[in-house]
C-alpha cells in the first residue's frame, strides 16, 4: 500500500526542444549541449548557474528513488533519507501504508528524524515539541494554551507530503512537481526490463543499509559512467591484470543498449561468441527454472542469457547486475548494486550504494554474493574505487574557463542502426560498446532543463530570458 | 577492556598493562604495522595478517544512544586473507587507478590497550587511530576511529593479527573512496 496524492492521467512528454534556455553570458543551453552530434560542454560540470537550474527543473521536478519498501518493514519503521536533494522520511504508518514526508518540522523547519533509522508511533520535534503522527497529521504543539483563536489551525500544519509518491516492484520513488506524470506512465516500458532485474524469481529484497560516501565530482560523471561499458576494460585495468577480468578488450561489448522514452536506458551483456559467460543473471542454476514462471518469454530469454546489465531510471538511480570474482581466486557469483547520486554542490556528490538479492536465493548464494558485492563495489570495493578517482579527475579539469569553451567526446556508435532482432520494447542496438545511452541521457537532461518552470510558482530563473 | 581497577591481576595483566613487557612488544609491533603501511610497503604488510583473518569495516549509522554506536552487521570492506592479498596485489599493478600515483597516508595510532584474549597466545588490543591521507594536489582527508584486534602469537613467537575491527566515526564517508589501509 502506497499514500499517493489522486492519479491524473496525462500524455507522456515527448522529447521535444522547448523554448532556448539561456545562461546569463548569452549562451543557449541547446548549443552547448547537443546530444544528438555527441556533443557535451565540460560547462555543464562545474557550473553554478547550471546547478541552479537543475536544483529547480529536475531535483524539483523528475521523480526520484527514496528507499525500497523491505527497508522499513514494520509499522513505525522510518528512514531518513532525500527525494531529489531534499531531505524525506519515508515512513510505513500504523495502517502499513508507506508514506514519504519531507524532514522537516511544520513550526520552525526543524529536521525532525536525526538519525538513518527510527521505529516510533509519533515524531516529536526537539525544537519546540510539536508532535506528528506517522500519517504526517500535527498531533500537539507545545504551548498550546498561549495561542489565541485561530492562530495554530493543526488540520493545515501536517507534515508536507512529497507531491507524488508512487512504488514499483517495492521500489518507493517521489516526485515534487504535483504535475507530474504518474510512476507507472513515467516509467513506461522501462517496466518491462524492472521485471527483468527485480522480479525474474519472485521478490529482490534491500539487505541492510545503504553505504554512503561523498565524492568531489559533479553527479553527471557519475551517472555517465553507469551506462558506459567500455570503460571497464581500462578504468579497471588493475583487474585485468590480475586475471579478474577477461583480457579481451571487448569482453563487455557482446549484447545490447536500449534507449527509452524520458531518459531511461540500459545494457544487457552476455559472453563472447562461444564463450559460456554472463548467463541466467549471474544466479545459481537452480533459480533459473523461475524465469519462465515470472516473466513472459521475451523476459525470460533475455533473463537466461544474459549476465550482466545496467539500468538507469532518469536520472540518478541505477541497477548494477553483474557477475564476477571477490579475490583472485575467481571464483564467479552474480551481485545486484543499487545506485544513487545525490548532488550536494555542483562538484561534490553524495553517492549511495545497495545490495539486493533475490528473495528465494538459497543462503549459501546470499553470502557468496554479499561477500562479493562488498570487496567489488562500494567505497572500498575494488572495482568501484577506480572509477571515483576518474569522476573527480573529469571534474576538476572542467572547472576552468579554458576548459568550459571545449566539449567532451560522446559520438560512438552515432550512426549505429536499430537491431529489429532484440526481443524487448525501445530502441536497440547491438553491440553494448557506444555512447548511444549518454546521449539519450543528455537529450532528456535537455529537454527537462529547457521545459522551464510551468509548475514551478516562482519564476527564479526570469534572467534566462527563456523557460516558461 | 575491562575497568580501570582492578583487585586482582596475574602477571600476564601486569606484563599487558602500560609500562609491562608485552605491552611494549605490541605497542612496538602496531608502529611497525603503521609505518609499514605510511611506506606503501603493502607485500609486509599483509603478511603480517594470520590465514584465519577477518578485517571488518562495519558501515555505522546515527543511532539513538540506546540503540547501541550503530555498527551495523554490513559492511564497508569484509575481507578474509584471500581478499585481503587480491587488495594489495591490485595496488601492486600500477593500474589502480585510486592509488596510481600513491596517496601519502599518515596512520596515528594512541590509547592503546592490551588485554589476554579467552584464547592461549592471544591478545586483545584496543586503540583509537586517526588517518590523514593526502592525494596529488587536494587537501587532507580524515579519517578517525576505534580499531579491535585480535593478535595471535605464532609457533616461531612473532605476532599476527588474527582479527581486526576498523570502527569509523563516520556515517558517510567524506574521503572520496576507501582505497587506502587501516
Amino acid at each position: 500500500m502506497l499514500d499517493s496524492p489522486t492519479e491524473r492521467t496525462r500524455r507522456a512528454a515527448r522529447p521535444r526542444r522547448g523554448t532556448a534556455t539561456r545562461l546569463s553570458s548569452g549562451e543557449a543551453l541547446q548549443d552547448l549541449v547537443r546530444p544528438e552530434e555527441g556533443i557535451i560542454s565540460r560547462r555543464i560540470f562545474a557550473d553554478a548557474e547550471i546547478y541552479q537550474l537543475e536544483l529547480e527543473r529536475i531535483f524539483g521536478r523528475a521523480w526520484f528513488f527514496i528507499g525500497h519498501e523491505s527497508e522499513i518493514p514494520r509499522p513505525g519503521d522510518i528512514i531518513a533519507r532525500q527525494c531529489g536533494v531534499d531531505p524525506v522520511i519515508l515512513v510505513r504508518d500504523a495502517q502499513a501504508t508507506v508514506r514519504a514526508f519531507l524532514n522537516s518540522c511544520r513550526h520552525r523547519g526543524m529536521r525532525l528524524c536525526r538519525t538513518d533509522r527510527d521505529h516510533a508511533t509519533t515524531l516529536r520535534c526537539p525544537y519546540h515539541g510539536w508532535a506528528y503522527s506517522t500519517t504526517g497529521a500535527l498531533l500537539a504543539a507545545s504551548s498550546e494554551h498561549h495561542y489565541g483563536p485561530g492562530e495554530l489551525d493543526k488540520e493545515h500544519l501536517g507534515l508536507i507530503p512529497v507531491a507524488r509518491l508512487g512504488s514499483y516492484r517495492g521500489l518507493v520513488f517521489g516526485s515534487w512537481d504535483p504535475g507530474a506524470p504518474a510512476l507507472e506512465e513515467w516509467l513506461g516500458d522501462m517496466r518491462w526490463y524492472m521485471d527483468i532485474i527485480f522480479g525474474r524469481t519472485g521478490e529482490i529484497e534491500f539487505i541492510g543499509v545503504p553505504q554512503v560516501w561523498e565524492v568531489e565530482c559533479s553527479w553527471k560523471f557519475a551517472t555517465d559512467n553507469f551506462t558506459d561499458n567500455f570503460h571497464v576494460y581500462w578504468a579497471h585495468q588493475s583487474l585485468v591484470e590480475l586475471g579478474m577480468l577477461p583480457s579481451d578488450p571487448d569482453f563487455a561489448s557482446h549484447g545490447h543498449m536500449v534507449t527509452l522514452p524520458n531518459g531511461h536506458i540500459l545494457h544487457f551483456v552476455h559472453g563472447a561468441p562461444g564463450v559460456e559467460a554472463f548467463q541466467g543473471m549471474g544466479l545459481p542454476k537452480v533459480l533459473w527454472p523461475r524465469f519462465a514462471q515470472n516473466l513472459n518469454p521475451a523476459q525470460a530469454r533475455i533473463a537466461q542469457e544474459h549476465g550482466y546489465s545496467a539500468g538507469t531510471m532518469w536520472p540518478n538511480f541505477h541497477w548494477l547486475q553483474l557477475v564476477t570474482a571477490g579475490d583472485m581466486r575467481n571464483e564467479s557469483v552474480g551481485i545486484l548494486n543499487l545506485r544513487l547520486e545525490v548532488p550536494l554542490t555542483p562538484t561534490r556528490t553524495r553517492m549511495y550504494s545497495w545490495f539486493a538479492v533475490d528473495k528465494d536465493a538459497p543462503e549459501s548464494y546470499r553470502q557468496s554474493s554479499y561477500q562479493t558485492y562488498v570487496r567489488t563495489f562500494g567505497p572500498a570495493g575494488i572495482f568501484d574505487q577506480d572509477d571515483m578517482e576518474n569522476w573527480e579527475e573529469c571534474t576538476a579539469a572542467a572547472r576552468g574557463p579554458a576548459a568550459k569553451r571545449y566539449s567532451l567526446h560522446h559520438k560512438m556508435g552515432i550512426g549505429r542502426a536499430t537491431d529489429p532482432a532484440w526481443p524487448g520494447p525501445g530502441a536497440s542496438y547491438a553491440d553494448s560498446y557506444g555512447e548511444v545511452t549518454q546521449r539519450a541521457w543528455y537529450a532528456e537532461w535537455l529537454r527537462c532543463m529547457q521545459r522551464g518552470g510551468a509548475n514551478v510558482r516562482t519564476r527564479a530563473n526570469a534572467h534566462n530570458g527563456g523557460g516558461a | 577492556m575491562s575497568a580501570p581497577a582492578r583487585a586482582v591481576r596475574g602477571a600476564e595483566q601486569d606484563s599487558c598493562a602500560p609500562g609491562g613487557a608485552r605491552y611494549g612488544e605490541v605497542l612496538e609491533f602496531l608502529y611497525r604495522e603503521a609505518e609499514l603501511l605510511d611506506q606503501c610497503r603493502f607485500g609486509d604488510w599483509v603478511a603480517l595478517f594470520t590465514p584465519d583473518v577477518r578485517y571488518l569495516m562495519p558501515v555505522r549509522t546515527t543511532e539513538f544512544r540506546a540503540r547501541g554506536e550503530g555498527f551495523q552487521p554490513f559492511a564497508f570492506i569484509d575481507d578474509d586473507i584471500h581478499s585481503l592479498t587480491t587488495r594489495i596485489k591490485r595496488l601492486q599493478t600500477e593500474a589502480a587507478w585510486a592509488e596510481t600515483p600513491p596517496s601519502r597516508t599518515r596512520h596515528f595510532l594512541s590509547n592503546v590497550l592490551v588485554e589476554p584474549a579467552p584464547q592461549p597466545h592471544e591478545y586483545a588490543v584496543g586503540a583509537n587511530f586517526m588517518v590523514t591521507r593526502t592525494r596529488g594536489d587536494q587537501g587532507y582527508q580524515l579519517f578517525t576511529g576505534r580499531r579491535e584486534d585480535v593478535l595471535r602469537r605464532i609457533d616461531s613467537g612473532e605476532l599476527r593479527i588474527a582479527r581486526r575491527r576498523i570502527l569509523v566515526d563516520q556515517t558517510v564517508i567524506t574521503g572520496t573512496n576507501l582505497s587506502i589501509l587501516f
